[in-house]
Order: C-alpha cells, then structure tokens, then sequence
C-alpha cells in the first residue's frame, strides 16, 4: 500500500511572506503524526495545502500515490477525499447536527434515508445521539467539536487532517476529547495529521511528532525521540520542561560518561548523536532525569505540589533544575537537600535559540 | 455619585424630548397629514390613481423595480463571491471602482450613460455602435442596476463577514461538495436573510428613484410613479392631478413599505454595512476570468460613463469629437452663472444643516436607556428612511406647504425626515457593539456618569460621528427627488439645477455641472474610506 500523505520539497507564500519552506513528510496509512510548534509556525498552512486550500509555491503533495497539489496544478479540495477537523468547528449554523453528519455522506451521493442513517450511527458513536435535531447555536463548544469529529468520519477519508481540534475547549473536556479522537482515528483506520501546540497531547497521540518552527520542521521522531533527544535548546523546551547544566565531562564512552559536579564524580546516562567531549558541556535534563536523596548538594527556591507529583526548582552549584517527583512535597522552599542526576542529554546543536 | 445619576437623567430626559418632537415634526406630522387628506376624500385619489396612465405608471414602476433587484442582486453576490472567496490581485482598486457609484447620484450616471452609450455618445462615436433603447425601460433598468450594485456588494459582503464565512466552505469542501454544491447548500442558505433584505432595500430604492427615469424616461415617453407625481404637481394645477399625486403618492409608500417589511431586517442590515473586518487570507487566488470580467464590468458601468461625461463637459461644442483642440475648460465657467451659485450655496447649507441635526438625534442613541429602545427607535426612523422621497415631500408639502412654502426650510424638514436613519444607524451600531466593560472601569475608577461619557464613550465614537455625519452630507448633496417637488423661485438645489438644465439643452454646461458635483460628492467621499479603517479598528480593539 502506497504512503497516505507524501508531501515532498513543499514550499508555501502569502504573497511574498514565506510561510513553509522544504518540507519533506511521509505518512503511512493509518498513521498519526503530529504537527507540533508555537502558533504562527505554519501548521495550519500545512493542513490547509494538503486539504487543497492553499496552493504551494514549490513542490508536490501525494495522497495514496496520486500527486494532488503542484506549484501550477490543484486537485479540487472535494476530490482529494481527505477530512478535516476545524479548530472553530466550523458548524453550519442553518444545519442541525444530524444533517451536518449526514452532509459528507450525501455529498458521496447516498440517499437522504441511508445518508441520515449513517449519521445517526456516527452522532451515537460519538455520544451525542440525543444532539441529533439541534443547531450549533444551541450546543457547547465540546458538543460542537464532537459533531465536527463527526462529520469529518462520515467523509470515510483514508487521511484526517486535525486543526488543533480541541485548542478551544476546557481542560479536563480536552483530555476526554483527545482520547476520543484518536481512539475513533485509529478505529476507522485513516491516517492522521494533527496540527496541535500542546506538546503532552502530541506526545500522547502520535506515531510520530514534525516540529514546525517559522515554517521548516527543525525534527521529525517518534515522541520518545523528541523528548529524550531533542536537537536543540528550542525543540528541547517546546517539547517538554528542560533544565539546562554544565557539567565538567571526565569521561565518556558509548551512551555513559563519567562527569564531575561541586568536585563529587557521578555517572551517568549521557549521550549524543555527535558524541560528548571531555571539559565543560552544556547538558539537557527533563525533570523525571534527577532524584532527590544523592550526594550532590541543592538548595529548594521554589515549588509546586501538583496533585499526582510535585514540581520542585533546584538551585544546584552546575545551573538551575526543574524537578518532577510522585506524592506531595518532602521538604519545603529553602531546605538544604541532596540530590541525584541519573541522566542528561547533550544538545547536538548547541546554536542559541 | 447620584447627584451625577440624577443630572443625566434630566439631560437624559430633556434630550429624548427634543428628540420625539424631531419625529412628530418632520416624519409622523407629515405622514399623517398624507394619510388624511388620502383617506380622508374617500376614493377620489385611489380612482384617479388607478386610471390608465396611473395604471401604466404603477407597472412600469413595478417592473422596473423587480427587474433592478434581480440584476443588482445577481451582480452584488458575483462581485462579492470574488472578492471573499478568492485572492483578488489589485482588491483595493477594485473595490474603490465596485463602490465608487455609492458616490455618485444616479441622475449624473444617467447623463454619463447617455453620454457614453447613447445616440451620439462616446461609444456611437468610437464604433457607430449604442446601446439600444437607452432611452426608455432598458435604459432605465440598466442605469439603476448598475447603480444598485454596490449596495447589493456591501450588504452581502457585510453578511459574508459576520460569519466565518470561508471556514465553512471549506468544511463543506473537505466533505466533498464542490464549489457549486458549497455555494447552494451553505453560502446561499446562509446569506438568505441578508440577500432578502438587500433586495427589499434595492427594491425600495427602485421604487424611489427619480433621477433615472427623469432622464432617461421622459424622452421616450416613459413614465414611473415618481415621474408621473412630479409631471401631475410640477405641471399642473388641476384637482385631478393632485388627487392622483395623493393616490400614487399612497400606493408607493404602501408597496415599499410592504416590501422592507417582507424582506425584514432592513434596520439590521443597514447597521451591518461593512462594519466588521473579516477573515482574509488562508483563500486561493481568483481565476483569470471572473477578475476580468469583474474589471470589464465595472469599467463599463462605472468607468466608461464618468469619461463619457467628463470628455463631453471639456468639450468646445457637443457634436465635436474630444480632440486636443476641441478641449476646453470654459463650460465649467459657463456653467457658474447666477442661477446655479445660489443653488450650489443652497445644496451645501442644507446639507451641513441635515448633517449636523441627524448627527445630533442620533447622537441621542448613546443616551437612550436601553437596547431596547434603541431598537425601536431605530426602526421608527429607518420608516423615514424607507418612505419614498416623493412621498414624504407631498407629506411635508400638506403638513407645512402654508406657512414655508418656497422655503429652504420646508426642504430641510423633509432631509431630516429621510436621512436621520443615516445618522442614527450606524451611531446605534457602534454604541450596541461598545463594551459595557469600559464604561464600568471608568465608573469603578471615579468617573461619574457624564464624565464616563465624555472620557470613555464620546471619544470610542468620534470616528463612527464623523462618518455618520459625512454620509448625510453626502447623501443630502445627491437628493433630487424631494428638493425638485419643494423647491422655490430662490431654493433650487445644485442637483435641481442640473436637472433643469438637461431639460433645456445644453449638454456641455450640464455635464460640466455635472462633474463639478461629482468631484465635490468624491472629495467627501474619500475621508470615508480612511474613517472606515479607523471605524473598524476603534471598535475591533
């Protein structure tokens, strides 16, 4: 089977802004991959060339092998047979919920019978049967986006384009509605790409996550790549908490080193794809990498019970640390603790972010 | 803090005062003197109505005006799909062009028209071709659509922008309907209530419109109800005639009447015009042939009418083609004579009049207790609005025609009557759509109530004001079909004065006033466009 999306040397402009710039991206049928950066950095613009709405200025986009989109030619958005989930649901306000979802079927040419049948379905698999005869104006934005989620399933498309589908919606409805959402992509076997700022939902819903940055992707990975491994100070801090420390490298070798901190020796995980040197080294540290209970010496300035786990900030003698541990605070602001560094990750690319 | 309560509730109180009395005085005194004096006599006038010519002028009238909506309609939603759905090269331009004839009075567009298309027109000239019955319904139909236009553009555009128009094609796009489809199943669904009332409005203004048929119509014998009301009083004085003035004059008002009230909202699309800036962007560029034709047509329409009219006012000698050596700037000094500088004085005097005392009633929507109020108010005065200018000119002739007769006061009483909803309107909007959140903090943070008002709120409006008052200005600049039935020996209008004119011959010397006219009605225009940005922006923040 063919790749569902092949989007090759894709370049984009609004005029003579730039928005994308050498984008290379494969998706395998039933994959998900997540578009993942800051808003500005031309997710949408992404979403919106593979959909057919916006024309590229360089490049091709492929879906299940057909080439669709070319910098002179354009497959109508109606024939690409790709769905789409909009981040303002973009609910019809002259339709009630059960025509919205019937919409897509009977654009398919299905009768008006079959075409309600099948949305019916749909409504109940989303949980909203009872939403059936309303109109947008009368429902919640999560009520909303469930019919938009929907509706983009009646399409039966083999790729879902999500436009940060759930940016608009309160916390705890969010965490319910990713899940939801992925479940049902990953049910009805359509790839997935899923353009979102919010790096724990894309970590958590994801094949793989594309960081975009001002228009070009700066990594492309699996979610364990990105967050053990980013390339950069920037990719490492929008893809997770990070503390940087400089640590004195003695030795190191294969994915372990030994370095020296406050003049006590620790060892350590500690890798790079560009191999680590001995001497000074700045070394990224997610905040699950350190412990509490070592003999390096810290000092609490600050912290942050959580519920689940507390957040606390060390400030240690190799630069300042971001600490994540289960249960509720075991010392408070100010103590004198020993700590513990079990891990790092030396940053490939050391350019300023 | 309630002493400063209790002062703006007697400000309050006061100007609500003068406010109803404005109403009784110029809209609901003259009204119902035409209703009595119509109903009043029995049959009498609806019989003379409804005699042959009265009847021929009623369906003319009719067909005119349906004809008119059909084709503004269809033109303003092909301009509009254009300029929202795709990205338009050189937009700016293009929809300075599409609005331009918002500036322009019908009757000059109808001079330029026959300068352009008809007999002996620039087009006759170029390639011995015209436009056949100019003179006539065809004519007159065409001239007022092309006029009508761009109010169908701005009112559907308007209601294109409330929502978020394109997100939805595209919704419906990513679910496999093509443009087609899209536009059938959810662009035109949605727009209906906005392309009904723009229909009303266009209707309406078809019905009123006097200007065109006067010149383009009575060559050719062709009568409306506006023409025929202005022949029956201007022309002649039996009782008959006047009875048949009543009798049209009625029967207008009610079939205008009737149909803003079909189409409804006319109030809400009126206050919706382009007020809000939509989403651009994220759309594809515009086919080479829609933008073509969008250029041609407004070239034709707009742009070829208003050379025709300016080559023919710098032209020695109508008949002489406009070559270098024929050209001259003399008709525009042959055109300021003692008859048409009072009558650009008079124009001017009471449009600044009109605009300053619409300005101050509409003002009076930012007092009124609440939205409520201010509804209805709104759609008491859009009446005003709504009734045809003949109309409300036999009213306020019946109502005042003894005591000011010849006056330019009569003549300002019947502006007021119908340009207050241009001043109120767009005021009502902008202080419906202010955030009660502003006058609160200033409130909390030690303002009483008129300071809030004058520190917060007045200022928030100053752009909404000066577009306001431009807008009367403007349109009390361009009226003709009321000041040509109240006018005196001494109390012509400029717009008068050219329709005389044309009457009596000399092309250049008209159109030459003509020009004048225009360029004075673009150089009040233009602040528009600017205040139109501040407008948006001052209300977006």
């Amino acid at each position: 089977m063919s790749a569902a999306l092949v989007v090759r040397d894709l370049g984009l402009s609004y005029g003579s802004t730039p928005v994308l710039a050498g984008i290379d991206l494969d998706v395998a049928p039933g994959e998900s991959v997540a578009l993942l950066g800051p808003s500005g950095s031309g997710k949408t613009s992404l979403l919106y060339a593979v959909a057919g709405f916006l024309a590229p200025a360089a490049g091709t986009i492929s879906l299940d092998g057909r080439i669709v989109s070319t910098s002179d030619r354009q497959m109508p958005p109606e024939r690409r047979g790709v769905a789409m989930v909009f981040q303002h649901y973009a609910l019809w306000p002259h339709l009630t919920a059960l025509e919205t979802v019937a919409y897509p079927v009977r654009r398919s040419g299905q009768p008006r019978a079959e075409a309600h049948a099948r949305a019916l379905r749909l409504l109940a698999l989303m949980g909203v049967s009872e939403l059936a005869d309303r109109r947008p104006a009368e429902l919640s934005g999560g009520e909303q986006q469930r019919i938009g989620i929907a509706r983009a399933l009646a399409r039966e498309a083999r790729l879902l384009l999500l436009d940060e589908p759930t940016a608009h919606l309160d916390a705890p409805l969010r965490a319910a509605l990713v899940a939801e959402l992925a479940e049902q992509q990953r049910r009805s076997g359509a790839a997935a790409l899923w353009a979102t700022h919010d790096v724990t939902e894309a970590l958590a819903v994801a094949d793989r996550v594309a960081v975009l940055r001002d228009g070009r992707f700066v990594q492309v990975g699996t979610p364990r790549e990105l967050y053990e491994c980013p390339l950069d100070l920037w990719t490492a801090r929008l893809t997770g908490p990070a503390s940087m420390l400089t640590l004195d490298v003695i030795e190191s070798g294969g994915d372990r080193a030994r370095v020296r901190v406050d003049g006590t020796e620790v060892a350590l995980a500690l890798a790079s794809p560009v191999g680590v040197a001995s001497g000074m080294t700045d070394v990224c540290v997610r905040p699950d990498w350190a412990d509490l209970d070592g003999g390096l010496a810290a000092s609490v300035t600050a912290l942050w019970y959580r519920g689940p786990h507390t957040d606390y900030r060390l400030a240690t003698s190799a630069g300042e640390l971001e600490l994540r541990l289960p249960g509720a605070p075991r010392v408070g602001v100010g103590a004198r603790v020993g700590w513990r560094l079990n891990r790092g990750w030396a940053l490939p690319d050391r350019g300023q972010p | 803090m309630a002493d400063g309560l209790r002062h703006l509730g007697v400000g309050r109180a006061l100007a609500l005062l003068v406010v109803a009395a404005s109403f009784g005085i110029a809209i609901a005194w003259p009204l119902a003197r035409l209703a009595i004096e119509t109903l009043g006599s029995g049959l009498g006038p609806f019989r003379a109505a409804l005699q042959p010519e009265g009847v021929e002028a009623i369906g003319n009238s009719l067909v005119v005006a349906v004809l008119v909506t059909v084709l503004a309609l269809g033109g303003g939603m092909a301009l509009a799909l254009l300029t929202e759905h795709a990205i338009v090269p050189a937009r700016g331009p293009l929809l300075a062009v599409i609005l331009a004839p918002l500036l322009v009075p019908d009757y000059v567009s109808a001079l330029g028209w026959t300068r352009a298309f008809g007999p002996a027109g620039l087009l006759d000239r170029l390639t011995g071709l015209e436009l056949p019955g100019l003179y006539g319904p065809v004519g007159i139909v065409v001239v007022l659509a092309a006029g009508a236009v761009p109010l169908a553009y701005v009112l559907i555009v308007g209601g294109m922008r409330t929502r978020a128009e394109p997100d939805l094609t595209r919704a419906a796009r990513m679910s496999g309907a093509d443009g087609i489809t899209a536009l059938r199943t959810v662009s035109l669904p949605l727009l209906w209530p906005v392309i009904a009332a723009a229909g009303g409005l266009i209707f309406a203004t078809a019905m009123n419109a006097f200007g065109t048929p006067a010149v383009l119509g009575r060559p050719a014998g062709f009568a409306t109800m506006t023409t025929r009301i202005y022949g029956d009083l201007a022309f002649s004085s039996a009782d008959a005639a006047f009875e048949r003035v009543l009798g049209l004059g009625f029967l207008l008002v009610a079939v205008v009447v009737v149909a803003v009230l079909l189409t409804g909202r006319l109030g809400p699309a009126l206050a919706e015009r382009g007020s809000i800036g939509g989403p651009v962007g994220q759309l594809r560029p515009a086919r080479r042939l829609p933008i073509a034709l969008a250029w041609g047509f407004v070239l034709f329409t707009v742009g070829v009418p208003l050379l025709a009219l300016l080559l023919t006012a710098l032209t020695r000698a109508v008949g002489l083609p406009p070559l270098p050596e024929n050209l001259t700037f003399a008709n525009f000094g042959r055109a300021i004579d003692s008859r048409t500088v009072p009558a650009l004085l008079n124009s001017l005097v009471l449009a600044g009049l009109a605009a300053m005392i619409c300005l101050a009633l509409g003002a009076v929507a930012v007092l009124a207790p609440n939205p409520a109020w201010r509804r209805r108010g709104g759609w008491l005065v859009t009446l005003g609005f709504a009734v045809p200018g003949s109309v409300l000119a036999i009213g306020t002739l019946l109502a005042f025609g003894r005591s000011l007769r010849d006056t330019l006061l009569i003549i300002l009483i019947a502006y007021v009557a119908k340009l207050w909803a241009l001043g109120e309107r767009p005021i009502a909007a902008a202080v419906g759509r202010l955030s009660a959140a502003g006058a609160h903090a200033a409130r909390i943070h030690g303002a009483d109530a008129w300071t809030e008002l004058r520190t917060v709120t007045l200022p928030l409006l100053v752009p909404t004001f000066a577009a306001a008052g431009l807008l009367v200005f403007i349109f009390a600049l361009h009226e003709v079909t009321i000041s040509i039935l109240l006018y005196g020996p001494r109390t012509a209008t400029l717009a008068v004065a050219i329709l005389n004119l044309q009457q009596l011959g000399d092309p250049t010397v008209t159109t030459a006033l003509a020009v004048l006219l225009t360029l004075l009605l673009v150089a009040c225009g233009i602040p528009l466009l600017f205040l139109h940005r501040v407008l948006a922006a001052s209300l977006r923040a």
